[in-house]
């Protein structure tokens, strides 16, 4: 019991996620800097800014409903960090399993789109209310593919024979004895990992909050605590979605810790493959995203299950 | 589908980065950079030239004695554009602008007045002014 | 993604955005993510140079005038003093022009990577922003040898140029050219080829030559729609007769084209570096004599600024100071195409649009002409009446008596 939650608090949830969430984005500003041939920040800058963010003064703009304003950071925190509980971090065994966790996970991810866009409808800026239109479009656009493609796995392993699971633990431990699904699943991989970068707003999915065009979009009016929680958030959910991928398509998670060493530097390789991809292109507009995504992105999820069905029909 | 950054991209990651780390790192400033001004008194006639054309009014020229050569320079940094006409304007190249003073921030407002000229006359300055005894010709 | 039409609202560009380096404020009406109308207000950055430049004499003006604009401040200190020159007669050496002039070639090459890099930023392209700035640096580090400053080189004087170019610098210029001719054949390979660049540039904000001669825009973003205007061909001025420049011509009008027409001339700028610093002539650096009091008179004079076309007028009554300097800087033509070219496109173009015509806001801000009740429409106030309006505003504040005020 106090083992469960010294992991539910500390680590590898909580604190520790919170801190490695900040450490990841750390890494991500820094090799974005170092391939744009310029220095990029020390490592406790992120600690730093999440910090500044907290100590600063909150404004509440007027014609937001106050209980929403300050609720729904709280909500978009709470979802990632509940998402954490049941994906392996960093090799570990998940603090909590259950069957069916994967679509629990799943959802518990969009929550956090779900109030950031929440949190920008509700105001009455301008700015806010076309960003929150954006993150809406693009949820709509890559939410569909996105889940498609993290559930083909399990749906390989069924058709493989395997006994059906939707639960993420044991599923990583079945990818962990066969050999990689990016080698099996090629062209779901490629679309689960072009949807991470849709789901955390990266570039270049990053026209919800085209700073440019829409200020900060959806989160224009937000200031201090609250952008601090939700910009602890986004550092979670970049570890979280990471970690999915990786057990799912990377090989899994092994059993001792060499494996779960592993598994982190996995995941930080996937970092940098998601870095030289945010690097290398230009902002998408929104129209240009949903485009790319209905046509393309559903597409090849389609095309890779026919194909596995043909595989085994044919097998 | 072409990515054009993509070679620029690699190559950066295994070179040093271009950002210069100052003040740990201090590249130095070429022989014409316009910096903070100087003054010497050898071959100054007191034309007030360089007083007249000057845009931002940084130079304050006090003469004492024309014939006897006895001139203050006063000049307020914080004014200077560092255009360096008054040091063209000079006949006698009086004026210099110092290439390596460019670090010219301070905290304290007093250091933005430099008065250049001997010591005995800028003593007599201070004492005149407080009694308004000598014209200031500034511009 | 089309809303219905209750879902128009106007979204405020300016005068605080990141898309804008300048406070200036945009009001776009979009429906959904279209945009369906457009208006602009300027003046946030006046701050009353030309009358500045009343009470300065002729060489304190050059500098008050060369800092209006950061990226431009050589060839407004060259309009200028091209100007006070002709006023005065003053024949100026041809070593001084050819100085003038690559300078102002130097200058056009700085402007124009900045833009790249500031147009990149604004498509979300931050790392051709970062490597454009980056090769910036090296003709900011040239100009900074040459004149003693990264901007503002303070480079004329009137009559000619203050300093020399020594062989080093001429071989130091021509080694940071070599460099930046083979990135900016890079770049003009990623703006024409980069994928996802191209969807963001290719056919948007498309301007036919028809419209562009119509809204009388000036420079690249004219060149760009085959308007084939250049005030250095059209009326060569300093050293541009002996080493004149080449027009860079493209007729789609698009976005794309306004990036390789600016690219194409960074080109053509390398070339005539070369061939001036090769054929520079020899000679002295100022005339021999330039009058502190000009004679009375008046003169247009006309230059190509990065942006286009830079105006001048200068008139002086034979005093030691100029009687009235008008300055009208090229952004002040194309910012009319901005509100026409953005109606019917995305949001997400229009600060590319904005930044297609590569805006200096602090360039282009002038007093409003206020319209008295009374008066008959569309008669602005003369000079005097501005001028009496503005003593007595402050006489009234400091509680002294005004002048009786003129018919209205």
């Amino acid at each position: 019991m106090a083992l469960d939650l010294l992991n539910l608090l500390f680590f590898p949830a909580g604190l520790g996620l919170i801190g490695a969430g900040l450490l990841y984005q750390w890494a991500d500003r820094k090799l974005l800097a170092r391939f744009q041939n310029r220095l990029g920040p020390r490592w406790f800058q992120p600690f730093a800014d999440a910090l500044k963010l907290l100590g600063k003064e909150e404004i509440h703009p007027a014609g937001s409903s106050p209980v929403l304003f300050a609720f729904l950071p709280v909500l978009a925190l709470s979802g990632a960090l509940t998402a954490a509980l049941y994906v392996p971090l960093f090799g570990l065994a998940p603090v909590f399993s259950f069957p069916g966790d994967l679509i629990v996970t799943l959802y518990l991810m969009s929550l956090l789109t779900l109030c950031i866009g929440l949190a920008g409808a509700q105001t009455r800026d301008r700015f806010s209310l076309a960003g929150a239109l954006r993150v809406f479009t693009q949820m709509f656009a890559y939410e569909a593919p996105f889940i498609l493609a993290l559930l083909t796995p399990a749906v390989a392993l069924r058709l493989a024979g395997q006994p059906g699971s939707w639960q993420i633990s044991e599923l990583a431990t079945a990818a962990a004895g066969r050999p990689w699904f990016l080698l099996l699943l090629p062209i779901t991989f490629v679309v689960a990992l072009v949807g991470l970068m849709g789901k955390l707003e990266l570039p270049p999915f990053d026209a919800p909050e085209a700073e440019t065009e829409i200020v900060a979009g959806a989160l224009t009016e937000y200031s201090g605590r609250g952008l601090a929680l939700f910009s602890l958030a986004r550092a979670v959910e970049l570890v979280v979605g990471l970690t999915l991928v990786t057990a799912l398509y990377l090989g899994g998670v092994g059993s001792g810790p060499l494996a779960a060493v592993l598994f982190t530097a996995k995941t930080v390789g996937l970092l940098l493959v998601i870095v030289v991809l945010q690097t290398l292109l230009a902002r998408l507009r929104i129209d240009q995203t949903v485009n790319l995504w209905w046509r393309i992105g559903s597409v090849l999820v389609l095309a890779q299950w026919l194909l596995l069905i043909l595989y085994q029909v044919l097998r | 589908m072409r990515i054009g950054l993509l070679r620029d991209l690699s190559r950066s990651a295994f070179r040093r980065p271009v950002t210069e780390r100052y003040p740990f790192e201090k590249r130095p400033a070429p022989p014409n950079y316009r910096g903070k001004l100087h003054w010497t008194a050898e071959g100054c006639t007191g034309c007030n030239l360089c007083v007249k054309d000057c845009p931002a009014e940084a130079i304050d020229f006090f003469i004492l004695d024309k014939a006897n050569k006895q001139f203050i320079f006063r000049y307020h940094i914080d004014r200077c554009t560092f255009c360096g006409q008054c040091a063209f304007n000079c006949r006698f190249n009086c004026i210099t602008l110092a290439n390596e003073e460019w670090e010219l921030a301070c905290g304290d407002r007093d250091a933005f007045i430099v008065t250049y000229g001997r010591p005995e006359d800028i003593a007599r300055l201070d004492l005149a002014t407080e009694s308004a005894a000598i014209p200031e010709s500034a511009g | 993604m089309n809303a219905s039409a209750s879902d128009r609202f106007v979204i405020p560009i300016g005068p605080q955005h990141p898309a804008l380096k300048e406070p200036g404020h945009f009001e776009f009406t979009v429906e959904g993510e279209t945009v369906i109308d457009a208006t602009v207000r300027l003046g946030y950055a006046h701050r009353g140079i030309e009358k500045g430049a009343e009470g300065r004499n002729w060489t304190q003006s050059l500098y008050l005038l060369e800092r209006i604009c950061g990226i431009c401040s050589h060839i407004h200190s060259t309009a200028y003093v091209v100007g006070v020159e002709q006023m005065a007669e003053v024949e100026v050496p041809a070593r001084a022009q050819a100085i003038r002039e690559t300078i102002a070639e130097l200058e056009r090459i700085h402007s124009h990577m900045l833009w790249l890099g500031v147009a990149a930023h604004d498509a979300g392209f931050d790392s051709l922003f970062m490597y454009t700035w980056r090769d910036r640096e090296t003709v900011m580090d040239l100009l900074e040898a040459i004149s003693g400053n990264r901007v503002h080189y303070s480079a004329n004087s009137l009559g000619g140029v203050k300093f020399d170019l020594s062989d080093e610098t001429a071989a130091a210029i021509l080694k940071g050219i070599d460099f930046l001719e083979e990135r900016t054949r890079h770049y003009r390979e990623v703006v024409s080829q980069d994928a996802f660049f191209l969807q963001r540039t290719r056919g948007v904000g498309t301007m036919t030559r028809q419209e562009a001669l119509q809204l009388g825009v000036v420079g690249p973003t004219a060149r760009a729609s085959g308007v084939a205007r250049d005030v250095r061909i059209d009326s060569p001025y300093i050293a541009y007769n002996e080493f004149p420049a080449h027009i860079q011509l493209l007729s789609a009008g698009d976005l794309e084209a306004r990036f390789l027409v600016r690219i194409d001339e960074m080109l053509d700028c390398y070339r005539l570096i070369r061939e001036l610093l090769a054929r520079m002539p020899a000679g002295e650096l100022a005339a021999k004599r330039m009058p502190r009091k000009l004679k009375p008179g008046e003169v247009i004079s006309r230059v190509e600024a990065p942006r286009g076309e830079l105006f001048y007028y200068i008139r002086s009554t034979g005093g030691e100071q100029p009687d009235r300097v008008k300055v009208r800087t090229p952004t002040l033509c194309n910012m009319g195409s901005v509100l026409t070219q953005t109606i019917g496109h995305n949001l997400a173009d229009v600060p590319m649009i904005l930044v297609g015509i590569d805006p200096c806001f602090s360039c282009n801000d002038r007093a409003v002409s206020v319209r008295r009740a009374g008066r008959a429409e569309g008669q602005p106030w003369s000079w005097a009446d501005l001028r009496r309006y503005g003593i007595d505003f402050y006489r009234r504040q400091m509680g002294l008596e005004t002048h009786a005020l003129a018919k209205g």
